[in-house]
C-alpha cells in the first residue's frame, strides 16, 4: 500500500486521483473474486482521502490540490468510470469506498465532491451513478443524505430556472434514486421554518411523481431484503413520514408564514411565490394526502405478503408523536380564531392518516396510545372518532375486519379477497387492528 | 353516537367536498372505510364518485368489492343490471344514443349544485352512460367478469333475461360453454315447451338456435351424442324455415302504417320488414341469412355425426346431388351405417326441399311472405298451357282420349300413390311456359321448382326415407304450412296427378282464409288462384263441365279492362307460335285480370271445342266456340273455318245468341255469305225469338236468354221489341237478319273483352248446362 502511496505522491493531483481509481478497480475486482463480502480496509480509505479528497492524516505533508478544471476532469473520469464498469458490485464498492462518510476531516470535501458527481449524473443522466447514490442514501446517516438533497435542490430548483425539468427525469432514469431523493427532500424540508418549506416547483414535482405512481414511494421498501436492518440514523425506508408531515403541517405552516411577513413589513417567500407563479398549492397537498392514504392501503398487502404485518413499523409512533407536537405548537402560534379552517384541515388530515396507518399496519399503536398525545390539540370530530374507534358493530357481518381491499390504487394484480391465502394467513389478528380490543367509547 | 351516525357523518363530509376538492372527499371515504369496513353506504359513495367521474377502472374495482362484500344490496344489483343491460343492448340503437345525450346534459345541470340525496339517486339511475358502464365492466379481469355475470344470472327470474345473461358469459368466455352451453340450451327448449307456443319463431327458440347452438357446436371439446345433434339440428331447421316463411308482419294493420302501405315509399317498405319476436328486442329479433346459417349448422353437425361425403360442399343444390348419389348405396347398407346414412339423406334432402319450395313459392305467391309486393312480382298460377287451343290438330285424338282419361282417373281414384301415372304418362320433364319478360329470375324459379320436386322424389324413393321424413313433417306440422301446400299442389299438377291435385286444392281452400287473412284484400284475384287451378285440373281430367263451372265463378269476379292496345297481333302470334310440342305443357300464368280473363276464355274454348266438333250435331256448343274464337282473332281463324265447314255440312245452324256476342266483322261477313246462294243457302237461325218460335226449345231456357239479352242491350231492346210485335212467324225474317247484321257491323268497335265477359256472365247457366 505504501508503495502505491509513494508512487502517487510523485504524480500531479489529477493523475494521482486517476491512479487511485484505477487501483481501487483492480483491488475490488480481485477481492470480489476471492471473498463473498469484501471489506474496505483502512489503507484504502486513507489512500482515497489523501489523493482524491486531499486530506491526509499526516499533517506534515502539504498536498497538491486540484484546480477547478482538474476537479471537473476528475468528475468526468468518475462519471465515465461508473458508467463503464459493468459489474454492479464493484461499482457499489468503489462508490462506497469513495463516498461513505468516515467521520473525519475529509467528509466535507467528500460530500462536496459527491454532490457535484450526483448533480452531474442527473444532468447527463448517468443511471449507474444514480443507482449507487440511491444505495448510498439508504445506508448513510440522514444528515448527509439531507446535504445531498440540498445540493440537488439548489442546483436544479433554485439556481437555473427551468432546470427542474432535468431533475424531473430521474423518475424515469432511476426510480430507486427518485424514491430516496423524495425521502431525503421531505426530511430536509420539514416545514419548520420559512426556509424549510419546499418551493412550489419542488412540491409540484414530488406530488406529480407520487400521484402518477404511488408505488414509487415504496420502491426501496419493496426491494429491501426482509431481514435487512436499517443503519442507525439513516433515512426511513419510505418517504411516508416526510410526506405525512407535509400534508398535515402545510395548512398551518403556510398560514403562519403568510402572516409573519405582514409583521415584518414585507411579503414572505410563500406569498411571493404563490402570487408570482399563480399556483394554488392547496390541491397539490390534497392530492398528495390522498396518495399517502392510498400508499398506506397498498402497504398493507405488501406487509402481509412479506409476512411483516405487525412487525415493521413504517410510520414510527415516536415520529407521529413528534408530528402531533409540532402541530400543537403551530396551533398555539396561530390564533385559533383566525385559522379555524386551516386547523380543521390539518387535524382532519392527521386523523385520517393516523386511522389509515393504524388500519393498514404501518403504524403500530393503539387508540389509547393516541389519546394522551393528541389531548393538546383542539377538538376535531374526526380525530375524536379515530381516537375512540368505531362503534362495535354486531358481528353478523362476514366481512373480515382486519383486511381492506385496495381502493383508489392502481392495479397490483387484483385485490386479494378475504378468501385468498394471503388474507387467510392472518385470519384472526385483531391485535394488528389497534383499538379493536377497546370495547367501549367515551362520550365525545 | 351510533355506528350509523358515524358513517352518515363521514359520508356527508365526503359529499360536501366532492365538487371542490375530490381528493379530500376520497381521503375521507378511505378513512371511513377503514373505520367501518362493512358499511355499504361508504363504499357505494366511493363507487359513485369514481363512476360519475367515469374513472372506469377504479369504479369497476369498487363495484367488484361491493359485489363480493354486499351481495344482498339491491343497489349493487341495480348497478350490475344497468351494466348487463348496456352490454346486451344494441349500442348503435338511436334511442340509446339519444338517451345518452340527454343524460350528459342532465348531469351537467345537476353537477352545478351540491347533489342532494334524491339527486344522487337520479344520477345513479340515469346519468351513467352505457359507454361508461360497459367500459367499467371491461376493466374488470376476466375471472371477475365471469363471476359477476354468473351471479347476475342467478338473480334473473325471467328465462329470456337469464339466457341473455348467460350468453354474455358464454360469448366472452368460450371455455364456459362446455359447462353451461348444453344446460342453457335445454333450459330454453324446456321453457319453450312449457309455454306451449304456437310457432317455433319465439324468443326461446331464437336464442337457442341463433345464439346458443352456434356456441355449442363450435366448441370443439364438446362431444355431444348424435341423437342430440339431430334434435338440435331439427330444432334449428324448424326455426329457420318458420322464420323465413313467416307471414308478413301484422304492423300493416296499424292505422298509421296503413297510409304508408298506399304510399309505397321506401320508408313504408322498410317498416314492413321490421319484425320483432315477442319477448326480444328488435335488434335481437333480427336473423340474418337464415338459409346460410342453416347450412353452417348442417356442415358442423354433419362433421360431428360423421356423415358421408364431401364436407366442403356448400350449396343446397350440391347437397341434393350428393344425397342422390348416397341414396344409391342405401340398399346395400345395414345396421348403424344404414340408420346414420338414412338420417343424413332425410335431413339434407328435407332442407333442400323446404328451401327450394320456399324459393319457388316466394315467386309464385309472394304475398305470403311480404306485405307489399312491388307490381309485376306475382302471384303466378301454374295451369295447363292452352296456347295451342286454336290449333285443330288434336281434335280427333284428344276427343277420344279425354274419355279414356276420365275413366282412368275415376277408376284409380282410390289407389293413392301411383294414380294415373301411366294414364297421363307425362309426369316427367314437362315444359313450363312463361313470359320471360314478366318473371324476373324465371330461370331460378324454375330451377327451385325442379330441385324441390327432385328432393321430394328422393325422399319418397325408399320407404325408410319416407317414414323418417314423415316423422319430421308431423313434428313440424308441415301440413299446416300453406306455402308448402301451394308447392305440393303445383308439384302434383306438374306430375299430372290431377285427381290428387284437386284434393290438395280443396284442402288448401280450407285453411287459406286463415293464413292469408288480413294482408290480401277480400275478393282479390289471389283468392281465385285455387279456383283457376281447379278449373285447369278438371279440364285436364276431361271434366269440362266442372272446369267451366269453376271458370265462370272466376270470371264473375273479374272486371274486364279496356282493350289493351299494347297487345299487338305480332305479340299474339309470337306467344302462340312457340308451341306445337304437345298438349302437355304447363304455363305460369300471372294472376292479373289481364292474363286471367283471356286464359278463362281459352279454357272455355278448349272445353267446348271437342263437343262442338263431335260427329253429333251440337249447335249450341259450336255457337259458343264461334263466340269464343273472336278472342285473339285471327288465331282461331282456322278453327272458325272448320266450324263454317261443319255448318255448311249441316245445312243449317241455330244459335240465338249470335247477334248478342258476335261482333267480329270477318265472322259476320262469313255468316252473311252463308245465307247467299253462293254460300250454300245455309239455314241460319241466329235471332233469339226466331229460334224460340221455330224450334220451340225448352221455354225456360229461351226466356232466360231473352231476359238476359234485354237486360244486356238496352239500346237494342226497343228495336227488337218492335220486330217482335210487327213480325209474322216467318215473314220478314230475312229483313230482320239483314237489320241485325247491319247493327252488328256497327258494334264492331265495341270492347271485345267486355262483350265476351258479358257472354260468360249472362250465359253462365247455359254454358254449364251445355257441357256433359
Amino acid at each position: 500500500m505504501s508503495d502505491i502511496r509513494h508512487s502517487l505522491l510523485r504524480r500531479d493531483a489529477l493523475s494521482a486521483a486517476k491512479e487511485v481509481l484505477y487501483h481501487l478497480d483492480i483491488y475490488f475486482s480481485s477481492q470480489l473474486q476471492s471473498t463473498a463480502v469484501p471489506i474496505v480496509d483502512k489503507g484504502t480509505i486513507e489512500l482515497v482521502e489523501e489523493f482524491i479528497f486531499h486530506v491526509s492524516k499526516d499533517r506534515n505533508i502539504q498536498l497538491k490540490r486540484m484546480s477547478s478544471m482538474q476537479e471537473l476532469q476528475l468528475l468526468e473520469i468518475m462519471c465515465s468510470y461508473f458508467q463503464e464498469q459493468s459489474k454492479d458490485a464493484v461499482r457499489q464498492l468503489i462508490f462506497s469506498a469513495l463516498f461513505s462518510p468516515q467521520g473525519g476531516k475529509a467528509d466535507d470535501s467528500r460530500m462536496a465532491m459527491m454532490g457535484k458527481l450526483v448533480s452531474m449524473a442527473v444532468a447527463v443522466c448517468r443511471v449507474p451513478i444514480l443507482e449507487c447514490a440511491a444505495s448510498w442514501l439508504q445506508r448513510t446517516h440522514a444528515l448527509y443524505c439531507v446535504r445531498l438533497a440540498k445540493v440537488l435542490v439548489d442546483d436544479y430548483c433554485s439556481l437555473v430556472p427551468g432546470s427542474i425539468q432535468t431533475l424531473r427525469q430521474i423518475y424515469t432514469a432511476s426510480p430507486r434514486f427518485c424514491c430516496q431523493f423524495i425521502t431525503a427532500v421531505t426530511a430536509l424540508y420539514d416545514l419548520s421554518s420559512e426556509e424549510l418549506i419546499p418551493s412550489s416547483g419542488l412540491l409540484e414535482m414530488v406530488v406529480t411523481w407520487i400521484t402518477d405512481d404511488p408505488r414509487l414511494s415504496l420502491i426501496t421498501f419493496l426491494n429491501m431484503p426482509i431481514s435487512a436492518n436499517m443503519p442507525l440514523g439513516s433515512l426511513g425506508i419510505t418517504p411516508l413520514v416526510g410526506l405525512v408531515r407535509w400534508c398535515a403541517k402545510s395548512p398551518l405552516s403556510y398560514k403562519r408564514n403568510s402572516k409573519a411577513p405582514v409583521a415584518n413589513g414585507h411579503t414572505g417567500k410563500l406569498a411571493r411565490e404563490s402570487v408570482e407563479e399563480g399556483v394554488d398549492l392547496d390541491p397539490l397537498y390534497s392530492k398528495l394526502h390522498l396518495s399517502v392514504l392510498q400508499i398506506l392501503l397498498m402497504l398493507q398487502a405488501h406487509l402481509t405478503e412479506k409476512n411483516l404485518f405487525g412487525r415493521l413499523e413504517l410510520l414510527q409512533f415516536e415520529q407521529m408523536v413528534q408530528l402531533v407536537e409540532e402541530l400543537g405548537r403551530l396551533v398555539e402560534e396561530l390564533n385559533p380564531l383566525n385559522a379555524t379552517r386551516e386547523i380543521e384541515l390539518s387535524l382532519n388530515r392527521l386523523a385520517q392518516v393516523l386511522q389509515v396507518a393504524m388500519a393498514s399496519g404501518a403504524l403500530l399503536c393503539t387508540r389509547e396510545d393516541l389519546r394522551p398525545i393528541c389531548s393538546r390539540l383542539p377538538h376535531n370530530n374526526l380525530l375524536q372518532l379515530v381516537m375512540s374507534g368505531p362503534v362495535q358493530q354486531p358481528p353478523h357481518s362476514a366481512f373480515q375486519p382486519g383486511f381492506y381491499p385496495h381502493i383508489h390504487t392502481p392495479p397490483l394484480g387484483y385485490p386479494p379477497r378475504p378468501s385468498t391465502p394471503a388474507a387467510a394467513a392472518h385470519p384472526a389478528h385483531p391485535s394488528f387492528i389497534p383499538g379493536m380490543s377497546f370495547p367501549y367509547r367515551p362520550m365525545r | 353516537m351510533s355506528a350509523q351516525g358515524d358513517c352518515e357523518f363521514l359520508v356527508k363530509k365526503a359529499r360536501e367536498l366532492v365538487s371542490e376538492d375530490p381528493w379530500a372527499a376520497k381521503a375521507w371515504l378511505i378513512t371511513a372505510r377503514t373505520l367501518y369496513p362493512s358499511d355499504f353506504n361508504i363504499q357505494y359513495e366511493m363507487y359513485t364518485i369514481e363512476r360519475n367521474a367515469e374513472r372506469t377502472a377504479s369504479a369497476g374495482r369498487l363495484l367488484y368489492d361491493m359485489f363480493v362484500n354486499f351481495p344482498d344490496q339491491p343497489v349493487v344489483w341495480r348497478e350490475i343490471s344497468v351494466i348487463t343491460a348496456a352490454l346486451r343492448s344494441d349500442c348503435q340503437d338511436k334511442h340509446a344514443q339519444f338517451l345518452r345525450g340527454k343524460d350528459a346534459d342532465m348531469l351537467l345541470r345537476l353537477g352545478c349544485h351540491p347533489p342532494s340525496a334524491p339527486c344522487l339517486c337520479f344520477l345513479t339511475r340515469v346519468s351513467v352512460s352505457r359507454l361508461c358502464v360497459s367500459g367499467l365492466f371491461e376493466t374488470l379481469p376476466g375471472r371477475v367478469q365471469c363471476e359477476m355475470l354468473l351471479k347476475a344470472t342467478e338473480q334473473c327470474f325471467n328465462t329470456v333475461e337469464k339466457a341473455e345473461m348467460l350468453l354474455l358469459l358464454l360469448r366472452r368466455f368460450p371455455e364456459s360453454v362446455v359447462q353451461h352451453g348444453v344446460s342453457l340450451g335445454e333450459t330454453l327448449l324446456e321453457a319453450e315447451s312449457i309455454e306451449d307456443l304456437d310457432t317455433p319463431v319465439n324468443c326461446f327458440r331464437k336464442l337457442f338456435v341463433c345464439d346458443v347452438l352456434p356456441l355449442i357446436i363450435n366448441t370443439s371439446d364438446m362431444r355431444l351424442p348424435p341423437s342430440l345433434m339431430y334434435k338440435y339440428m331439427h330444432k334449428a331447421a324448424e326455426f329457420y324455415i318458420a322464420y323465413v316463411t313467416r307471414g308478413p308482419s301484422a304492423d300493416g294493420q296499424l292505422p298509421g302504417s296503413q297510409e304508408a302501405v298506399g304510399l309505397k315509399s321506401p320508408s313504408a317498405h322498410r317498416g314492413s320488414q321490421r319484425y320483432v319476436i315477442d319477448g326480444l328486442t328488435e335488434k335481437s329479433s333480427l336473423v340474418s341469412d337464415p338459409w346460410e346459417r342453416l347450412l353452417d349448422i348442417l356442415a358442423v353437425v354433419g362433421a360431428l355425426c360423421e356423415w358421408q361425403g364431401d364436407k366442403a360442399s356448400r350449396s343446397y343444390p350440391e347437397i341434393l346431388q350428393r344425397m342422390k348419389k348416397l341414396c344409391r348405396y342405401l340398399p346395400s347398407l345395414e345396421g348403424e351405417t344404414l340408420s346414420r346414412c338414412r338420417s343424413q339423406v332425410v335431413t339434407c334432402a328435407a332442407l333442400v326441399l323446404f328451401r327450394s319450395a320456399y324459393l319457388y313459392v316466394s315467386t309464385v305467391q309472394p304475398s305470403l311472405f311480404q306485405a307489399h309486393c312491388s307490381p309485376g312480382t306475382g302471384p303466378w298460377i301454374l295451369v295447363e298451357d292452352l296456347s295451342s287451343v286454336y290449333s285443330e290438330v288434336d281434335l280427333e285424338k284428344s276427343a277420344k282420349h279425354a274419355h279414356k282419361k276420365c275413366k282412368l282417373a275415376d277408376s284409380r281414384e282410390k289407389t293413392v300413390s301411383s294414380d294415373d301415372e301411366e294414364g297421363l304418362g307425362k309426369g316427367r320433364n314437362r315444359h313450363i311456359v312463361l313470359s320471360k319478360a314478366d318473371v324476373p329470375g324465371w330461370a331460378e324459379t324454375l330451377d327451385s321448382f325442379r330441385t324441390a320436386r327432385e328432393s321430394w322424389d328422393l325422399l319418397h324413393s325408399h320407404e325408410a326415407l319416407e317414414s323418417e321424413f314423415s316423422k319430421i313433417c308431423s313434428s313440424w306440422k308441415t301440413d299446416t304450412w300453406l306455402w308448402l301446400r301451394i308447392f305440393l299442389t303445383d308439384m302434383i299438377i306438374y306430375q299430372g296427378h290431377y285427381r290428387k291435385a284437386l284434393t290438395s286444392l280443396h284442402q288448401m281452400a280450407a285453411f287459406q282464409p286463415l293464413q292469408q287473412g288480413p294482408m290480401v284484400p277480400q275478393g282479390s284475384l289471389e283468392h281465385q288462384r285455387a279456383l283457376i287451378q281447379l278449373a285447369s285440373c278438371h279440364y285436364a281430367l276431361g271434366e269440362y263441365r266442372l272446369a267451366c263451372e269453376k271458370l265462370l265463378e272466376v270470371v264473375c269476379t273479374l272486371t274486364p279492362q279496356a282493350h289493351d292496345p299494347s297487345r299487338t297481333p305480332e305479340e299474339l302470334t309470337r306467344s302462340t307460335r312457340t308451341k306445337f310440342r304437345k298438349g302437355s305443357d304447363l304455363r305460369l300464368l300471372p294472376c292479373t285480370t289481364k292474363a286471367v280473363l283471356p286464359f278463362c276464355l281459352q279454357l272455355m274454348l278448349a272445353c267446348f271445342k271437342l263437343r262442338a266438333f263431335m260427329d253429333n250435331r251440337d249447335d249450341l256448343a259450336l255457337g259458343h266456340v264461334i263466340v269464343l274464337l273472336q278472342h285473339d282473332w285471327p288465331l282461331g281463324e282456322a278453327l272458325f273455318l272448320k266450324a263454317i265447314d261443319k255448318i255448311c255440312q249441316q245445312g243449317s245452324f241455330q244459335y240465338e245468341n249470335f247477334f248478342n256476342y258476335v261482333t267480329n266483322i270477318d265472322m259476320l261477313e262469313e255468316f252473311a255469305y252463308l245465307r247467299t246462294t253462293e254460300g250454300g243457302r245455309v239455314q241460319l237461325e241466329l235471332l233469339p225469338n226466331q229460334g224460340m218460335l221455330i224450334k220451340n226449345p225448352s221455354p225456360s231456357l229461351g226466356l232466360v236468354s231473352q231476359e238476359f239479352s234485354t237486360l244486356l242491350l238496352p239500346g237494342a231492346q226497343s228495336a227488337e221489341r218492335h220486330h217482335t210485335v210487327t213480325r209474322g212467324i216467318t215473314k220478314g225474317v230475312k229483313e230482320d237478319f239483314r237489320l241485325a247484321m247491319e247493327r252488328q257491323v256497327a258494334r264492331c268497335g265495341e270492347n271485345l273483352l267486355s262483350v265476351l265477359h258479358r257472354f260468360c256472365i249472362n250465359e253462365r247457366v247455359i254454358l254449364v248446362q251445355s257441357l256433359p
